[in-house]
């Protein structure tokens, strides 16, 4: 799939360029950490379903932002239009934006993790390990439909405020999921404990990646 | 007889309540050149895109390779080359690493050899390396036209391709059309008026409130074969 | 049977319908022993959820139909479906309020049933935001059909998490489906009229919804040919 991997690389190529969007993401996922530290009074006392919840709620943010910008790059002299008219796949397409925005998110999360761990009092040790995993799938999962609904909401009139009405309710059960699997694993609680909570997280990542691999192209043509 | 490369049956399209093609019909055969002059918002845009299956049609229905432009499949779209209004360039790409994407996205057999190749051939060469949103529009337009050929399509629909070009410019791009058409291919091009393009014998259709009509008085145009065209020859 | 044939037939039996339905609420089922009156409201309450997840299924269908077969009824008919399931999801809503708020003093509650419902509230307000943010074309169309589709696959995903929360944190309060140790068989009998009776009255909505859409896409239809003819007719001049 040689035209996953140009379109991949040309994405990565142009985000390390320009760097706005990875700084961005960062920035963002700090500041909604700052904002929840001081609306959830998280100085004083060491919450660990705190911390989770303000993790997510980071990363949701910063999942949409992301999404956002990866289907931005073809907006420019309707570069999307050169992509639609070669042999690409929409379908590879989709996945490539989809890698893409994984990356930016992976990045916002690593970030986000260590803010976590700093603002909320909590310590780097093995628990951290655990929730690697879970945070992954919530990546994906949340990768994928970002992806698939920024294409839709990139031309509406709605525009960046569609996007997030959109997502959340959608995303709310690997939201659920995540929060509460995040805030087990920083408890020190094992992998095979959240077994349910896993597999919803999962189950919403199949359906995400695979609808959206299935139906990117009929969102994604120029059609009046 | 050779088969039409491209055929539209009372092809219309509509944005919104405004008629912006009508009933046209048109064919090209494999090997041929047409031009389709016409006005602006005359549609000449409109049905190129139809062409190259970026859009719809309202009605009717247009046939490349024979197949239906709402659904060509990969190895259809391969063959075709579209130059439109709009470059399809990545602005913070350099020009090389533009038409090298392209050439990796059309699966070319060495992208950086293809890419060097059609730099030169549209005298971009020194500026390989520059980020395209330094180039001029000239420049832009001369680097779209490599993008759009550099696959060496079968069917090469050019919108307007001398808009914003200077001389050298226009002599360059005129050279790639002769080119394109002597190894065989396809060129269906819309301008204002008919440029000159020596060698080359085109069919003319002129394109006004949608409507399509033939200027020239043969119907299907084979190359080399006599036409009549607005320059008068 | 003609359109107006079936629009009649719609009304007439959700009136015949809903009629028997309040009697059977007010006059003829027996009142649950612990929560007196109120409770009756679970008569409506639990036949307009069912109505309301299964206009949103209807909105993911046409949208399948749509994406397949490109013809604007299904279209039309997804979008009366998701307005209309609109209507009968925040009446599930406020419903689930007025019950809480006598039985357990609040206006509302996180218990598992309700959340779902409010989130597929959220859904179709988004399916709903989506079209009047955009242009009546192709285009949105399909935007909408796959938001349905997809926002409906997720539902399932919705029940199952809601119901794993809700049971790793037990609500303070009871939960108040109670109406599901249904002993006397008339509560069963008023609990099915109830169904019939919102689900016609749904049917009837739709439809009256449905036709008008399909009039409004007709009419652009035509004012589309008409400005192709009066073209053609400039054409001569």
């Amino acid at each position: 799939m040689s035209g996953f991997a140009a379109v991949l690389r040309k994405d990565l190529r142009l985000e390390l360029r320009s760097g706005e969007s990875t700084l961005a993401l960062l920035a963002l996922s700090m500041l909604v950490l700052v904002v929840l530290v001081f609306a959830l009074d998280a100085a004083r006392v060491r919450s660990l379903d705190a911390a989770a919840g303000a993790l997510w709620v980071a990363m949701v943010f910063a999942g949409m932002l992301g999404a956002n910008r990866a289907l931005l790059a073809e907006r420019d002299n309707s570069a999307i239009r050169g992509l639609l008219l070669s042999p690409l796949d929409p379908a590879t397409l989709f996945a490539a934006k989809l890698a893409a925005a994984l990356i930016f998110m992976a990045v916002a999360e690593v970030g986000a993790v260590i803010l976590m761990v700093l603002f909320f009092n909590l310590d780097f040790d093995a628990s951290l390990a655990r929730l690697a995993p879970i945070l992954a799938l919530g990546a994906i999962g949340f990768s994928a439909l970002a992806t698939l609904l920024s294409a839709i909401t990139g031309r509406t009139r709605g525009g960046d405020m569609l996007l997030p009405i959109l997502a959340v309710p959608i995303f709310v059960p690997a939201l659920i999921a995540g929060v509460k699997a995040s805030a087990a694993a920083l408890a020190g609680a094992p992998l095979a404990s959240m077994g349910d909570w896993l597999k919803i997280m999962i189950a919403f990542d199949v359906l995400f990646v695979t609808a959206g691999y299935l139906l990117f192209e009929h969102v994604v043509g120029e059609d009046g | 007889m050779s088969a039409p490369i491209v055929e539209t049956h009372s092809l219309a399209k509509t944005y919104g309540l405004a008629p912006v093609l009508r009933e046209v019909q048109l064919r090209v055969l494999a090997g041929a050149g047409a031009f389709i002059v016409g006005g602006n918002g005359a549609g000449k845009s409109t049905l190129l895109r139809i062409l190259a299956g970026l859009e719809a049609p309202s009605a009717g229905h247009a046939l490349v390779f024979g197949q239906d432009t709402r659904r060509l499949a990969a190895r259809y779209r391969r063959r075709i080359g579209l130059m439109a209004h709009q470059s399809f360039l990545y602005p913070n790409l350099t020009a090389r690493e533009n038409l090298e994407f392209f050439a990796e996205l059309y699966s070319l057999a060495d992208a950086r050899a293809s890419a060097n190749q059609w730099l030169g051939r549209v005298g971009l060469a020194e500026v390989a390396d520059t980020r395209v949103f330094a180039f001029s529009r000239g420049m832009e337009q001369r680097l779209s036209a490599a993008r759009a050929m550099l696959a060496e399509p079968a069917l090469l629909l050019l919108d307007e391709p001398f808009a914003s070009l200077d001389h050298d410019g226009a002599e360059i791009v005129a050279a790639l059309i002769r080119g394109a058409v002597e190894r065989g291919a396809s060129v269906l091009a819309t301008a204002h008026a008919i440029p000159e393009i020596d060698g080359v014998e085109f069919a003319v259709f002129e394109i006004s409130r949608g409507r399509l009509e033939q200027r020239a008085h043969t119907e299907e145009v084979r190359r080399g074969g006599r036409i009549r065209s607005l320059l008068g020859r | 049977m003609n359109n107006s044939a079936i629009r009649n037939w719609l009304g007439f039996s959700t009136l015949a319908l809903m009629l028997a339905a309040l009697f059977m609420v007010f006059d003829y089922v027996p009142p649950e022993a612990e929560q007196g009156i109120a409770q009756l409201i679970f008569y409506f309450h639990v036949p307009l959820a069912w109505v309301a997840f299964a206009s949103f299924g209807l909105v993911a269908i046409a949208g399948i139909f749509y994406l397949w077969l490109g013809d604007r009824l299904w279209d039309d008919l997804g979008y009366a479906a998701a307005e209309t399931g609109m209507v009968f999801c925040t009446l599930v809503i406020v419903t689930g309020s007025i019950w809480a708020k006598p039985i357990w003093g609040t206006w509302w509650t996180w218990d598992s049933r309700l959340t779902t419902t409010f989130i597929l509230w959220l859904m179709y307000g988004g399916y709903l935001m989506l079209r009047a943010s955009a242009d009546d074309t192709p285009q949105t169309a399909r935007f909408a059909a796959v938001l349905g589709v997809v926002a409906a696959l997720d539902v399932p995903i919705v029940i199952a998490s809601v119901r794993l929360w809700r049971t790793i944190h037990p609500a303070v309060l009871v939960t108040k489906q109670g109406g599901h140790g249904l002993e006397d068989p008339r509560m069963v009998a008023t609990l099915l009229v109830s169904l019939a009776a919102f689900t016609a009255l749904w049917a009837w909505l739709l439809w009256l919804r449905f036709k008008q859409l399909r009039t409004r896409s007709r009419m652009r239809a035509l004012a589309v040919r008409i400005a192709f003819a009066s073209a053609a007719a400039s054409d001569g001049r």
